[in-house]
């Protein structure tokens, strides 16, 4: 006597789906949110934020660039925590599963939004931290001002860089073999992108994951009446590391261009997360699309 | 003697290190040192983060998907962590000292101290750690002391301490050493 397995149905119902991937996610989303990991580099952002005061001595917009970059221990946690539930798919049961692996993976992206909610709150409170000191310095006489507050372009960057954190995360926790190998890779991504002043020039900050503003821009030569530049200008003079003077170049629009190619490099990075098929496809279509819409229109709002 | 089974051991043993780590960290800071070349500030923080991402990748390497099959093998585990060691210890000196080299001419980071007193650290963690998650923890702790250091203010005692795997990578080194030999029969 023998018993066998009904086989499943190649195709199930769409309400059986939806609350797979619900009942998936809802489990990987209390393993994301246990690991503490997550909550300690949440704390070092914050407390990176916190630090970052401005002072007399600091050079022209260091307070504004600084707290730009408080965000990295955050994103660097995200990438983490979303390669360690990724890498589940390793595990050998994985593919004995009686749930298709691009389900498991849609649910546990789900299961990671909750991230970004995270991002969405840390830029909320960077909003508030800015508005709270009274601003922060940017430029130099006589095109300075003492109460400059990131854009909503500028404050939507955490966000779009939570979601490529998320992304990159998942495609080294899915296709690297040992969890051990993902740290030093995160690692050097995140803190590298962090110095922003290798990509703040105006032709490569279009490509820069971390965007720093303002963007210097040549205005006139060291020799220049800074007083014949528009009133308007934020300025910044010949010094350690320019030898000319310099607009300080901060756009709303910039930051918000810039977003847009941070989610479609994250639709790209996130497609070798899901396995081979249509969805894939979709997603590095489309988010090459986005991606090329928000450089070619960074540049266009560059002056 | 246990030099010749370690020397035998080190062909098989190399081939089952993953290697790709070390080459795409290594293609990453080469990459981001040639753009530094270009822009007029310092690359010092480049060299910092390199030495903390090559230690986590040479403590990651102690990773050994046999471990349980050789647990019989009479050479000690710390023997076979320290073949490990030598064998992607070498080759993350040379990227260090290629780093050196394409770095731009400013630099003053080209002491590989930080590197070896961070490598020290990690192993010493993970010889410490508990067996399931050591090499995780070991791997992990470059990572997190390096975010330390950069987000503490100096001015107050843990922030200086944060840096004492830059500023003075020898004794560091040789307490993390200490460790080690306290734990070799871990």
């Amino acid at each position: 006597m023998s018993a066998a397995a009904p086989a499943l149905p190649v195709s199930r119902p769409r309400g059986l789906t939806r609350g797979v991937v619900r009942a998936v996610a809802l489990a990987e989303l209390r393993r994301i949110l246990r690991n503490p990991v997550l909550w300690a580099g949440a704390a070092l952002s914050v407390w990176m934020m916190w630090s970052v005061v401005p002072d007399p001595d600091e050079w022209a917009g260091a307070s504004y660039e600084e707290i730009a970059v408080s965000v990295t221990p955050l994103l660097l946690v995200i990438s983490l925590v979303t390669a360690v539930s990724f890498h589940r798919e390793r595990v050998e049961v994985a593919p004995d599963a009686p749930v298709r692996e691009g389900t498991r993976a849609i649910a546990r992206l789900v299961a990671a939004l909750p991230l970004v909610g995270i991002a969405v709150a840390y830029a909320g409170l960077l909003a508030w931290r800015q508005r709270d000191r009274g601003g922060l310095w940017l430029g130099v006489e006589p095109g300075r001002t003492t109460e400059a507050l990131f854009t909503a372009g500028e404050l939507a960057q955490p966000v779009a860089l939570a979601v490529l954190a998320v992304a990159v995360g998942a495609v080294l926790g899915r296709r690297l073999p040992h969890l051990v190998s993902v740290v030093p890779l995160l690692f050097v991504v995140w803190f590298l992108v962090s110095v922003y002043w290798l990509f703040g020039h105006e032709v490569v900050t279009p490509f820069s994951v971390l965007q720093v503003q303002p963007v210097r821009v040549h205005a006139g030569p060291a020799t220049a009446d800074p007083l014949g530049f528009p009133a308007h200008w934020l300025l910044e003079g010949p010094g350690e590391f320019s030898g000319q003077w310099s607009r300080v170049f901060v756009s709303n629009a910039l930051g918000w261009w810039h977003a847009v190619w941070l989610l479609g490099l994250s639709a790209v990075v996130g497609a070798f997360a899901v396995p081979k098929g249509r969805t894939r496809r979709w997603m590095l279509a489309a988010g090459s699309v986005v991606a090329a819409v928000g450089v070619v229109a960074q540049y266009a709002v560059l002056p | 003697m246990t030099i010749t089974p370690l020397a035998q051991a080190a062909r098989p043993t190399s081939r089952s290190i993953r290697w790709s780590p070390l080459v795409g960290v290594a293609a990453v800071l080469v990459i981001v040192l040639l753009v530094a070349r270009t822009a007029q500030r310092p690359s010092d923080v480049v060299m910092a983060i390199a030495a903390a991402a090559l230690a986590s990748v040479v403590v990651a390497s102690l990773h050994d998907p046999a471990t349980d099959l050789l647990a019989p093998v009479p050479v000690s585990v710390m023997q076979r962590r320290l073949l490990r060691l030598a064998l992607v210890l070498v080759p993350a000196l040379l990227v260090w000292v290629a780093l050196v080299v394409v770095a731009p001419p400013s630099l003053e980071a080209t002491s590989p101290g930080p590197l070896l007193a961070m490598t020290a650290v990690g192993v010493a963690a993970g010889v410490w750690s508990p067996a399931r998650r050591a090499v995780l923890v070991g791997a992990s702790v470059p990572v997190l002391w390096f975010a330390l250091d950069m987000t503490v203010p100096s001015d107050v005692l843990l922030g200086d301490a944060a840096g004492w795997w830059r500023t003075d990578p020898w004794p560091v080194a040789a307490v993390a050493l200490g460790a080690l030999v306290a734990g070799r029969r871990r």
